[in-house]
């Protein structure tokens, strides 16, 4: 995916050209699996794109601690997680209401055409609300194992568990998935 | 493309890519499955654009923390 991005005039390698060119580069090659990870769990489109922004001003100003690491995906999956849950926690001591459909696709970006909203309705806010009603931990598994570039061990490394542990809840976050996703129809 | 699959997401309304066209603008209704949690999810990711506003703010933090910063006292004496 990376590389074809690069190649083709994604929107995230136009808009990375107005960035430093180590950033960009990762920007151009993660932004998309770090937005999406913080879109789902945050379950906020705004907070997603605050927490996108931030991982990445973390990662220029760390980026010599990624130069010691094996993978960049990983190394910016680890500062997502950290500010995720950060962010997911300081929210609800505030707010004790989880996001519902509603209020997901009110966030929606201005630009959607009634048919992408639809279909973000009907999938994303489906997504959504399942995933709004996992524990966090199956939540998370699902969300890393579901990028295919994230082998088990490295979604075990970046939860502090081993692959066999991974597997073991990915059984059970799979079996709740789907019975809360039935049940969103 | 379908699938024998584990996860239907229902149908849904779908417009075609050519949306400025009058042929198009009869959207048709498509279903979707998936195999797996894993592939709807990576379905989903793959509809999720990135909203370009996070580059460019992005860009606007990077050039504010780079500027050089002035003691306090130069402002008054500049």
């Amino acid at each position: 995916m990376n590389q074809s991005c690069a190649q083709t005039q994604c929107p995230e390698a136009a808009e990375t050209q107005l960035l430093p060119a180590e950033l960009g580069a990762l920007y151009t090659a993660h932004s998309r699996a770090i937005y999406y990870l913080a879109l789902r769990f945050l379950g906020d489109s705004q907070k997603a794109e605050d927490a996108t922004h931030d991982v990445f001003l973390k990662a220029l100003r760390h980026l010599n601690q990624f130069r010691r690491e094996a993978s960049a995906r990983t190394w910016l999956y680890r500062i997502a997680i950290n500010h995720c849950k950060n962010v997911r926690a300081a929210w609800h001591d505030r707010h004790v209401l989880p996001s519902s459909q509603d209020e997901f696709i009110e966030r929606l970006p201005g630009g959607d055409s009634p048919l992408r909203i639809l279909e973000t309705k009907e999938l994303g806010g489906r997504i959504q609300q399942t995933l709004d009603g996992l524990k966090a931990e199956y939540r998370l598994l699902l969300l890393l194992v579901s990028d295919q570039e994230l082998s088990y061990e490295q979604a075990g490394a970046l939860t502090g568990q081993t692959a066999d542990a991974v597997r073991g809840k990915l059984f059970r976050a799979r079996k709740a998935f789907a019975e809360l996703f039935k049940k969103t129809e | 493309m379908k699938q024998d699959n584990k996860f239907s997401t229902g149908r849904h309304r779908e417009q075609a890519a050519e949306s400025q066209t009058a042929e198009s603008q009869s959207a048709h209704t498509v279903a979707r499955e998936f195999q797996s949690v894993e592939d709807l999810l990576r379905h989903d990711a793959a509809q999720t654009a990135v909203p370009p506003e996070i580059a460019r703010r992005l860009s606007q933090s990077i050039a504010q923390s780079a500027a050089p910063r002035r003691s306090w006292w130069r402002r008054f004496t500049d």
